[in-house]
């Protein structure tokens, strides 16, 4: 997956983006990519803040984990008493709630860290847990429409 | 004997081979026969062809299970939500803010399960031992929680066979509870297995996957929390 992403993100001056050269003094920089330098020290932050180079992360990392669960946990109870939010609520709700289990599944459970059969296993069966989902509400919504 | 670890980056493998292929076997076929092991970082042997642990596969094929069969029923209550044709309707009962308190709780058991693991992983015991009964501690005070919300929901009134909201309401929390109880029961086992000292870091799988299994009930209750209190907590009735 690491490598799709470097795909993607980067190439060496002669890969499929074909983006003009900007670095004049450095035609050929490593690491060059559609976001310019901004994306290595980003991605370079963000695998510490992750510990991805090793194979799990420290007390501390999981402690700021639980916080940043605990501080969306309060957010979701606050919007939540927000009457002006109205049809945005559930789009909002729903984005925060996910935020929470990407956080639990990846980090808590390991998955970020641990062997990628694991990771397509769970993304499998979530896969046809929300193919169930989906099927059972439209089935309701054509049960609903054949009844009008 | 011949030791080789694996230099490819994440988890790391180590080799212990008892011989080099002998009677040129091919190494997933010397692993099958038990001609070398397979150990993972933390030192538990893994001696499968697939270089995965059995238990831990076992687990994630179980709680990929447990994904349909609770997306089954937190479907079945969206299906049937705002349906209820008498009361009480979930605006009436749902108390946000003690539920809130209780989802906290589960958060916290949740790090305090992979604090535990960490720190038997670490060899430092008595942390571990202390986390683990926390955790315990934690799942016994969400369950109260439960407990207290389904007496309360009796005494105005709210049962299984009230209406539609009550029916999806009990059987989707009650499932999510005695998952919880189990889990619990499980925990306390292992708790004493570490004062015992037969949980060790060497076989520190055996909470690792009794911890998948605890965060698997947190992020069920993540998902049942937003879809039912707050976003159905408003619900007053069927439209009409």
């Amino acid at each position: 997956m690491s490598n799709f992403w470097n795909k993607l993100l980067y190439h060496d001056g002669r890969g499929w983006w074909d983006l003009p050269r900007t670095q004049w003094q450095d035609p050929n920089p490593q690491m060059e990519g559609p976001f310019g330098h901004g994306i290595a020290p980003i991605k370079r932050t963000w695998e510490i803040i992750t510990a991805a180079n090793y194979h799990h992360g420290t007390p501390w990392f999981y402690v700021l984990i639980g916080a940043i669960l605990s501080i969306i946990t309060i957010v979701e109870v606050w919007a939540f008493t927000w009457e002006t939010l109205g049809g945005l609520l559930i789009p909002l709700m729903l984005v925060l709630s996910l935020a929470k289990f990407i956080l639990v599944v990846g980090f808590f459970m390991h998955l970020k860290f641990d062997r990628k059969y694991y990771a397509w296993i769970f993304t499998a069966c979530m896969i046809i847990g929300i193919g169930i989902f989906v099927a059972l509400l439209l089935l309701l919504e054509y049960g609903n429409q054949t009844q009008q | 004997m011949v030791v080789r670890t694996s230099q490819r980056p994440g988890p790391r493998l180590t080799l212990i081979f008892r011989s080099e292929f002998p009677n040129g076997k091919r190494p997933e076929l010397a692993a099958a026969t038990g001609t070398y092991e397979i150990k993972n970082e933390h030192g538990e042997v893994i001696n499968t062809s697939t270089g995965l642990s059995n238990k831990k596969l076992l687990m994630w094929s179980f709680l990929g299970s447990d994904v349909m069969f609770f997306g089954s029923f937190i479907a079945t209550y969206l299906v049937y939500r705002n349906r209820s044709l008498v009361g009480p309707y979930p605006g009436d009962i749902l108390d946000i803010p003690i539920t809130s308190v209780s989802t906290f709780v589960l958060l916290m058991s949740s790090l305090a399960m992979v604090l535990a693991l960490s720190y038997i992983q670490q060899g430092r015991q008595k942390m571990g031992t202390f986390w683990i009964f926390s955790v315990v501690v934690l799942g016994a005070i969400f369950l109260l929680f439960q407990v207290y919300e389904f007496n309360h929901f009796g005494q105005v009134g709210l049962t299984p066979r009230t209406n539609l909201f009550g029916t999806t309401f009990f059987i989707l929390t009650g499932l999510h509870g005695a998952h919880v109880t189990l889990g619990v029961l499980w925990l306390i086992f292992l708790g004493f297995g570490s004062i015992k000292g037969s949980l060790r870091a060497d076989n520190a799988i055996d909470l690792e996957i009794a911890g998948l299994y605890w965060h698997f009930v947190d992020i069920v209750w993540i998902v049942i929390f937003t879809v039912i209190y707050l976003i159905s907590a408003r619900d007053v009735g069927p439209p009409g």
